[in-house]
């Protein structure tokens, strides 16, 4: 098990293009690994967690019983996350709400079966079980607010700054210069990281609607909105208008 | 938005972020860790810096947050 996961670390490290970024893989893959190392010692899954995985094994007595426990309660879940997430669903209600619901649960329900052998107590059963459902909310939240309104051309292409942030006459010289060489700065960014950029950071297109307009991921699209961010703050500080970290304040 | 701290938020992009794969495999853990009162971002700090950042991902970790809570103590039967 640890061993498979140094493998996929190393894939990881391979996959990232900046060294800095290879400190941030390593790290959060050395804590799961220690977590794993617990769980290989014998201090591993509790006893609520160990009672769903045993009965959902197909070979035991009660396993039909616990899948329809568990798909009952992922459909409970995924029903309170299309509720937290309505905004993005617009008017969607009724029976087409219903089958967002079930297909949810449903698809979340097959990929939890699968992946029965995976489950290493690093939580309990319901939570992992329900990041599935989670997964599965998200992906379906995005393909439907997509088809129902994707971004348009307006949310995509870069013209200037929105209202919301183009300097008002009160505004000091200092913050209408910043303001200048921030404009000038998302101009130079590649074709992919401003359309990225512009999205989701200025007009708050969601970024699993992006996605899919762009025939992308969730993680690819998340690099280029890391990497058009990243070259803004070099920009910026090259014009003399550095980005002061806060949270290093 | 014209204060640095609205530009740096706006901008928030940090070497350490782990990205959205490495999140998605602990994100369970993660919450439990939260739940139980711990400090999640000290044992997977590159995850913690991508919640700030990550839209898509911060729903999943807000969602999952609250589901774990409410519908957790549940057993088969």
């Amino acid at each position: 098990m640890v061993v498979a996961k140094l493998a996929e670390t190393q894939v990881a490290i391979h996959a990232v293009r900046d060294p800095a970024d290879v400190d941030a893989v390593v790290s959060d893959s050395r804590a799961t690994i220690s977590a794993m190392e617990k769980l290989d010692a014998g201090l591993a899954i509790d006893a609520d967690s160990r009672q769903w995985v045993e009965q959902l094994r197909t070979k035991h007595p009660k396993h039909d019983r616990a899948v329809a426990r568990l798909h009952e309660m992922l459909l409970r879940v995924a029903y309170h996350e299309l509720s937290r997430r309505r905004g993005q669903l617009q008017s969607v209600s009724g029976p087409e709400f219903d089958d967002l619901a079930h297909q949810a649960a449903d698809d979340a329900l097959v990929n939890v079966l699968a992946r029965l052998d995976e489950f290493r107590g690093l939580s309990r059963f319901t939570t992992w079980a329900y990041k599935f459902a989670m997964f599965e909310v998200s992906s379906k939240v995005g393909r439907h607010a997509w088809r129902r309104q994707p971004p348009g051309a307006a949310e995509l292409s870069w013209d200037r700054l929105p209202d919301s942030m183009a300097p008002r006459p009160g505004d000091r010289l200092e913050q209408r210069e910043r303001l200048a060489a921030l404009s000038g700065a998302i101009g130079e960014l590649t074709e992919r990281q401003r359309e990225v950029f512009v999205a989701i950071a200025l007009n708050d297109v969601s970024i699993d609607v992006l996605a899919i307009q762009l025939g992308s991921n969730r993680n690819a699209i998340y690099k280029n909105l890391f990497d058009a961010r990243r070259n803004l703050r070099v920009k910026m500080a090259a014009a003399g208008h550095p980005v002061l970290d806060m949270d290093a304040a | 938005m014209t204060d640095h701290v609205h530009l740096d938020e706006l901008l928030r992009a940090k070497n350490e972020d782990a990205g959205c794969n490495a999140g998605e495999d602990i994100l369970d853990a993660y919450v439990e860790l939260e739940l139980a009162g711990e400090d999640p971002a000290r044992v997977y700090p590159g995850t913690a810096i991508h919640l700030q950042s990550c839209p898509g991902c911060r729903a999943d970790h807000d969602g999952l947050l609250e589901a774990a809570r409410r519908f957790g103590d549940v057993l088969p039967e």
